[in-house]
């Protein structure tokens, strides 16, 4: 009797997805990596191009001079927006979209509550755009690991150790000219 | 003799720069509305170009911001459509993306974009900017 001979599986192409990055790519052999605590990321699917992206992001907290004012809303609405038009040059349709969200962990005791914050902006941007939430894990003490492969929109998130999770800072801008304007 | 102005010269005193805004994303289109309302301007939005034209057709605005990536007409279809004709050919448009190639800001500017300005934006620059292309 003859063995079926032992076919080693294609590698998965994993790719680390770091705070202030969005990725999107509908290769079937993707999974797209990352690792949160306050942070939270956005993974976007279109279950017809079979297309996925993931952003993550840690908004800022308003100055002292402003306490108890909202967190600056811009760096978020830019890096779904980025997220979502990278998904629209890939194939997707913004009706289509179903998104997952998770981390908004708030890992330290005693300090602000900036995950909990940072969850809360992306259940409203999501809502105002009329995305679907199709599951999400937010909030908690715990940091998380997400695991998503894009061209089935399969995820897997479970909690690891806090201290697995990167010391983040929120970014200010994503580049040196943001928001600059040129006049022709 | 009364010290009053008129109706209509106290209009005219006060009229405010009127700004249309073109965002297909409704979460955008509320930052600009805050960040404009807030420092003057009379605000009007449009979820994309086609929404654009349709409101422009009947209206007078002052000076136009608008996105690229949108359904049905792009920013760059908007652009065009707008220096097609005499009413807006010397209209200021000044537009806002996510966009930071050199080849698309090249486009716009040959199209006859008046400005660009790379999302997120900073309400003061962009403040600024409108004030510079209106006056």
């Amino acid at each position: 009797m003859f063995q079926e001979p032992i076919i080693p599986a294609k590698p998965m192409m994993r790719i680390t997805v770091l705070q202030g990055e969005v990725r999107v790519s509908a290769g079937p052999r993707v999974e797209l990596s990352t690792v949160l605590g306050s942070c939270v990321a956005t993974c976007l699917f279109d279950p017809i191009s079979e297309v996925g992206g993931m952003n993550h992001f840690l908004l800022a907290e308003p100055p002292a001079s402003r306490a108890g004012s909202k967190i600056d809303e811009h760096y978020g609405v830019y890096l779904m927006e980025l997220l979502i038009n990278e998904m629209l040059s890939h194939g997707a349709r913004k009706d289509r979209l179903r998104a997952h969200l998770y981390g908004g962990a708030n890992l330290r005791q005693g300090m602000a509550q900036i995950g909990t914050a940072n969850a809360e902006f992306a259940r409203k941007f999501l809502d105002t755009e009329k995305i679907p939430l199709a599951r999400e894990d937010l909030g908690g003490t715990c940091a998380r690991r997400v695991d998503f492969r894009p061209a089935t929109g399969r995820v897997r998130c479970r909690t690891i150790e806090n201290t697995l999770a990167p010391e983040t800072t929120p970014a200010a801008s994503p580049a040196p000219s943001t928001g600059d304007v040129e006049l022709f | 003799m009364s010290n009053c102005f008129d109706e209509s010269e106290t209009k005219l005193m006060h009229k405010s720069t009127r700004v249309l805004t073109v965002d297909d994303s409704a979460s955008m289109r509320a930052l600009l509305n805050h960040a404009l309302t807030s420092n003057g301007f009379d605000v009007e939005q449009a979820e994309d170009g086609v929404a654009a034209l349709e409101w422009l057709a009947l209206n007078e605005v002052d000076v136009i911001i608008t996105d690229i990536n949108m359904p049905r007409l792009d920013g760059f279809g908007l652009i065009e459509q707008l220096r097609s004709g005499a009413r807006h050919r010397d209209r200021p448009v000044l537009v806002l993306t996510t966009e930071s190639s050199d080849e698309k800001k090249a486009r716009a500017r040959a199209m006859g974009a008046t400005g660009w300005i790379v999302k997120p934006f900073d309400p003061e620059k962009l403040v600024s900017a409108i004030r510079r292309v209106t006056h």
